[in-house]
C-alpha cells in the first residue's frame, strides 16, 4: 500500500508542480518532529535513570518505539495514527505522575549523594 | 488532491473517519503541531522535576521548590491531554472541510507561565529577605 501523494523516492527530479513536490517534505517534516519527539523522550529517561532506573529504563525503550513510530508517517490510517498519538500523550501523563510521585516523596526515597 | 492515503475506505470505518481525506500535508501539519505541543509538555514535566528534585532549597521556605514544581508537572500533563484533544478536533475539522477550531493551548500555557514565574519570583524575594 503506497500512498498515491507524498512519496518522492530519493534521487528522483522533484516534481514540477510544488503541490505535488511538498507532500515529500511534509512528510520529512513531520519524520523529523518524530525524532525530536523521540529526543526528548530518551533526555526524559535519561534524566529518570537517576531517581528510578526502572522507569528510567522503561521510557529509554519507549523513546525507541516512539522513533520507530515516526517511519511510519503518512502510512497509517486516521485510526492507526490516533493510536500513536495516543501513545505519546499517556506516556507523558504516566511520565507527570512519576514525576509528581517523585517530587514529593523522591528525597525520603531516594538520597542524592 | 483527492487522493486516499492509508487505502482505507472512509465509508466502513469508525466515525471519527467519516468525511473525505484531507490533503497529506495538512494530515502531515497536524500532527506535527500536536507533536510540538508534546515536546512542550516533556519539557514542562521534565523542568518541574528538575526544579522539585534538583534545585536546593529556598532558606527558610523548605516547600518552595513544590510551590514552582508541581504546577509545572500539572501544567505539563494538561498541555499533552488538551493537545491531543485538539489534534482529534482539528482532524475531524480537516476531514469535514470546516474551519479549524481555534487552539486554546497558547492562553493557556501564557497564563500558567506568567503565574508560575510569579509565584517563582515572590519566593525568591521572601527568601532572600527572610520573611518565614
Amino acid at each position: 500500500m503506497s500512498p498515491p501523494t507524498g512519496k518522492t523516492p530519493a534521487g528522483e527530479e522533484p516534481a514540477d508542480d510544488i503541490e505535488y513536490a511538498d507532500p515529500g517534505l511534509a512528510r520529512e517534516r513531520t519524520e523529523l518532529a518524530w525524532t525530536r519527539t523521540a529526543i526528548a523522550f530518551a533526555a526524559l529517561g535519561a534524566a529518570l535513570l537517576k531517581f528510578r532506573p526502572v522507569v528510567g529504563l522503561l521510557v529509554l525503550v519507549l523513546s525507541a518505539v516512539v522513533w520507530r513510530l515516526g517511519r511510519l508517517s503518512g502510512t497509517a490510517s486516521t485510526a492507526d495514527l490516533r493510536a500513536r498519538l495516543l501513545l505519546i500523550t499517556v506516556t507523558t501523563v504516566a511520565v507527570s505522575v512519576v514525576a509528581l510521585v517523585l517530587s514529593f516523596l523522591g528525597p525520603g526515597i531516594v538520597s542524592l549523594r | 488532491m483527492t487522493d486516499q492515503p492509508g487505502g482505507r475506505d472512509p465509508a466502513t470505518t469508525s466515525t471519527d473517519d467519516d468525511g473525505t481525506e484531507p490533503d497529506a500535508r495538512y494530515t502531515f501539519a497536524n500532527e506535527r503541531t500536536f507533536l510540538a505541543w508534546s515536546r512542550t509538555s516533556l519539557a514542562l514535566v521534565v523542568g518541574g522535576l528538575a526544579i522539585a528534585q534538583l534545585l536546593p532549597p529556598f532558606p527558610g521556605i523548605p516547600w518552595g521548590r513544590h510551590v514552582i514544581g508541581t504546577p509545572l508537572i500539572l501544567l505539563g500533563c494538561a498541555v499533552s491531554v488538551i493537545s491531543y484533544l485538539e489534534w482529534k478536533a482539528s482532524q475531524r475539522a480537516l476531514r469535514h472541510g470546516q474551519p479549524l477550531p481555534r487552539s486554546r493551548l497558547p492562553q493557556i500555557l501564557a497564563i500558567a507561565i506568567t503565574v508560575i514565574g510569579l509565584i517563582a519570583a515572590a519566593l525568591a524575594l521572601l527568601s532572600a529577605v527572610g520573611v518565614p
